[in-house]
């Protein structure tokens, strides 16, 4: 039972995934300042952005549901810490089952529902602009996603993280076999975690907030934790599928090449960030439909003629 | 779809300063708009007629941060042009090679603004440390990086000494090549050509009906540059490319204002390696005689024009003063038609806004 | 070739980034270094001024002001919270006693309250 409430609340549960998602908004964001020649936050930043929120008051306007937005993001964060719990950090998990990938997947997808909705039930302008996009959005990242993160699976043979991460060490890491298909996931990530390039439905030039211009105060902090913990559970699922190098004997060499490699994934995503231009949303749905559901396909049916 | 009406309102990421505009959207596309100014009005017209000629000129450089210099030179020409004075050929160059100096630095500001927009933060940060050179070209000039108080009536404040001649050639050495490498990335960047070719092109005859100057009209083709065309000395000894674009969408404008950031610092070259030697100003009387003029120039933004009439006192009767984006801003409603909600940004930037200047 | 060029640019620029100083400092931790010539903080040198007041004739924003009692009296008051830094005092100055320092004038909570005695004459001096 304290065992249980341990691995809950501590680790790999909530306390973990938190202090993990402030070290990579720091990192992210000290990262994207150096690649703009400025200094950059100090390593206290994200803490203190946390603390200043939720002393803040809380307005909302007129006929929103108030009620409805502070429940959106709490379910969104359990969800997503839940998610991390299955995932093994460095060939460490206490929870895992067959089948957990798909419970991942579907865990992961609530914050962007929540993330719609909130859009709709704070009944402003922007929001609900924002909110639409969002949705239009999941709908050109997501199946692409799902197709590429089947590969793993078919390949290792299995729907459990753990066994395809421990898997790879017989086999091999799945990123030199599947190298299409670790850039179609990083994509997909970066949709789901609507990062620049594909903040659209945030994206502060044309709906100044999106879902979440009318949030302030401890929901807005909640809802940054949230975006945080989803990138933080989302780099550890990738570094798991793909990069499998972490699964050596030795703890203290496992526990240091699963760092190295979650850095390594903060640099590919901060990079994307900073190179690219964001897409309009037309440009997305058909770069979605067009280009990443057929190079998805492509991939899975290498993987499977490869094992046959 | 149903119709819905979004603010931009005075309040938004995507300005600078205060606009109202309501933009009428249907799912993505946009079908209009309607705009409202007058948010930064200070009354500059007024003010400039309870003071004195020399408390004028730095009221006139308060009225755009951006453009400054310009504002003021035109101002000094015309009290001049009353005055009957002439400016010393060096207070002359002086004043030429601040405008071009103001003209890069514009053109670099406006570039990262759109970049921003676009999503490309890193390109905005990079425009931002170019343009960093030129400003501090202007501090060890004139002691301000935006106001430089550079002009008074009969030639200029300071002099360059032959150290600030040098600091000067080195840092438009640096900047030249810090400007290819930013048109570079322009012209070779997929993604910023993917969100601005095609969007919003205007003809040339609504550029002529609508009165439009400056870039937005070069991009259309039409070929109109005061520093060719009415120039006020030394530009009459200068040989200035000017430089059009057929297309006139919004493509075209980004690539008219970063070719003319090269020109510019061609010119600023120039300037330097032909300064005449002697005085930079002359002693101007305070008391203007009764008379009325008109004197233009081209501001990055296009063509500034002020009229001023004086009735022999030291305070001037009447200031008028035209601004370039009063006449660009007049087009926005047309461009608003037929375009996504995602260009809005884009379109808003070809603009090259600077409502302080239009509100005045 | 030409896909290449494309990235080429904008990533040389980011490397070129990460190598390099940034280029802002973390004021007030860190230093600041202002031109000479910085149009800064109002000086006086008090010898040299005589109470002629074209200064405060000149000074577009009202920050200069002249009690003048007598002759050998007078009080010169600068107002740091008014002034725009236009130097258009020390061009009217015709003894060459008012300018600019490179110094910047300091935050304070209250800034209608700045006053700056700049010279005081009182009879019988000078």
């Amino acid at each position: 039972m304290i065992r249980g409430l341990f691995y809950l609340l501590i680790f790999p549960g909530l306390a973990f995934q938190v202090v993990c998602g402030f070290a990579f908004e720091w990192i992210d964001r000290k990262l994207l300042a150096r690649f703009q020649r400025r200094i950059g936050p100090p390593w206290y930043q994200p803490l203190a952005d946390l603390i200043k929120l939720f002393s803040k008051e809380d307005l909302l306007p007129l006929g929103a549901y108030d009620f409805v937005d502070l429940m959106l993001p709490l379910i969104s964060l359990s969800a997503v810490l839940t998610a991390g719990l299955y995932i093994p950090i460095a060939r460490f998990t206490p929870f895992s089952f067959e089948g957990d990938l798909i419970v991942i997947q579907f865990l992961m997808s609530v914050p962007t529902l929540a993330y719609y909705l909130a859009g709709i039930a704070s009944v402003g302008i922007y929001s609900i602009l924002g909110g639409g996009r969002s949705l239009l959005q999941y709908f050109s990242y997501e199946v692409p996603l799902l197709i590429t993160i089947s590969g793993p699976a078919v390949m290792a043979g299995s729907w459990s993280v753990a066994e395809i991460s421990s898997s790879q060490l017989t086999m091999g890491p799945f990123i030199i076999f599947q190298p299409l298909g670790f850039i179609l996931a990083v994509v997909g990530l970066i949709g789901k975690l609507k990062r620049d390039p594909l903040d659209i439905p945030s994206a502060s030039s044309e709906v100044v907030g999106g879902s979440l211009t009318e949030f302030s105060g401890a929901k807005l902090g909640f809802w940054h934790l949230v975006m945080n913990v989803q990138a933080v559970v989302g780099i550890f699922l990738l570094v798991n599928l793909y990069m499998g190098w972490s699964n050596l004997t030795f703890p203290f060499a496992a526990i240091l090449v699963f760092l190295v490699e979650c850095l390594l994934m903060v640099l590919i995503l901060s990079g994307a960030s900073a190179v690219f231009a964001r897409l309009r949303i037309d440009q997305l749905a058909g770069l979605g439909w067009r280009i990443l559901v057929p190079l998805a396909l492509l991939q899975l049916g290498f993987v499977i003629l490869m094992g046959v | 779809m149903d119709k819905i009406s979004i603010p931009i309102g005075p309040h938004h990421p995507l300005l600078k300063e205060p606009l109202s505009m309501r933009i009428d959207i249907a799912g993505e596309r946009v079908l209009g708009g309607t705009l409202r100014l007058g948010y930064v009005h200070r009354g500059i017209e007024k003010m400039a007629t309870q003071r004195t000629y020399v408390q004028d000129v730095h009221l006139i450089e308060r009225i755009c941060g951006i453009c400054s210099h310009v504002h003021t030179t035109t101002f000094c020409l015309a009290v001049e042009k009353l005055l009957g004075i002439e400016v010393p050929p060096r207070g002359q160059y002086i004043r030429a090679m601040m405008c071009e100096l103001e003209r890069v630095h514009s053109h670099l500001l406006w570039l990262g603004i759109l970049a921003k927009h676009v999503g490309l933060e890193t390109v905005f940060m990079h425009a931002w440390h170019d343009r960093e050179l030129a400003l501090d070209i202007m501090e060890g000039v004139s002691g301000g990086r935006v106001s430089h108080a550079a002009n008074q009536i009969g030639g200029v404040r300071f002099d360059l000494s032959p150290e600030q001649v040098a600091m000067i050639k080195e840092n438009v050495e640096k900047l030249k090549a810090q400007v290819s490498g930013v048109l570079d990335v322009i012209e070779n960047e997929p993604a910023l050509r993917a969100r601005t070719q095609g969007v919003a092109p205007v003809s040339a005859d609504l550029i002529r009906d609508y009165c439009v100057v400056g870039p937005v009209a070069r991009a259309s083709g039409i070929d109109v540059d005061l520093r060719r065309d009415d120039p006020w000395p030394p530009y009459d000894q200068l040989d200035v490319n000017v430089i059009t674009r057929p297309e006139g969408d919004a493509w075209a404008r980004t690539l008219i204002r970063a070719l003319e950031t090269r020109e510019s610092l061609r010119l600023c070259e120039i300037l330097l390696s032909q300064m005449p030697v002697g005085p930079v100003t002359v002693r101007a009387p305070r008391k203007v005689p009764e008379g009325e003029v008109v004197t233009r120039s081209e501001a990055p933004r296009g063509e500034v024009l002020y009229y001023l009439r004086s009735d022999g006192s030291d305070k001037p009767a009447r200031l008028k003063v035209r601004t370039p984006t009063l006449a660009v801003l007049s087009l926005l409603p047309e461009q608003l038609s037929k375009i996504h909600v995602a260009d809005i940004p884009v379109v808003l930037a070809g603009i090259d806004l600077c409502i302080a200047c239009a509100d005045r | 070739m030409k896909t290449m060029r494309k990235r080429h640019s904008l990533l040389n620029a980011i490397i070129d980034a990460v190598i390099s100083k940034p280029d802002t400092v973390a004021y007030p931790f860190g230093e600041l270094e202002l031109p000479e010539g910085y149009r800064g903080a109002i000086v006086i040198d008090p010898e040299k001024c005589t109470g002629c007041g074209l200064c405060v004739r000149d000074c577009p924003a009202g920050a200069l002001k002249l009690e003048k009692k007598s002759r050998d009296e007078f009080k010169l008051i600068h107002y740091p919270a008014r002034c725009a830094y236009c130097s258009q005092c020390e061009n009217s100055c015709v003894k060459g006693a008012i300018g600019h320092s490179n110094a910047l004038v300091g935050a304070t909570a209250h800034p209608r309250e700045l006053v700056v005695v700049l010279k005081e004459m009182k009879e019988g001096e000078g």
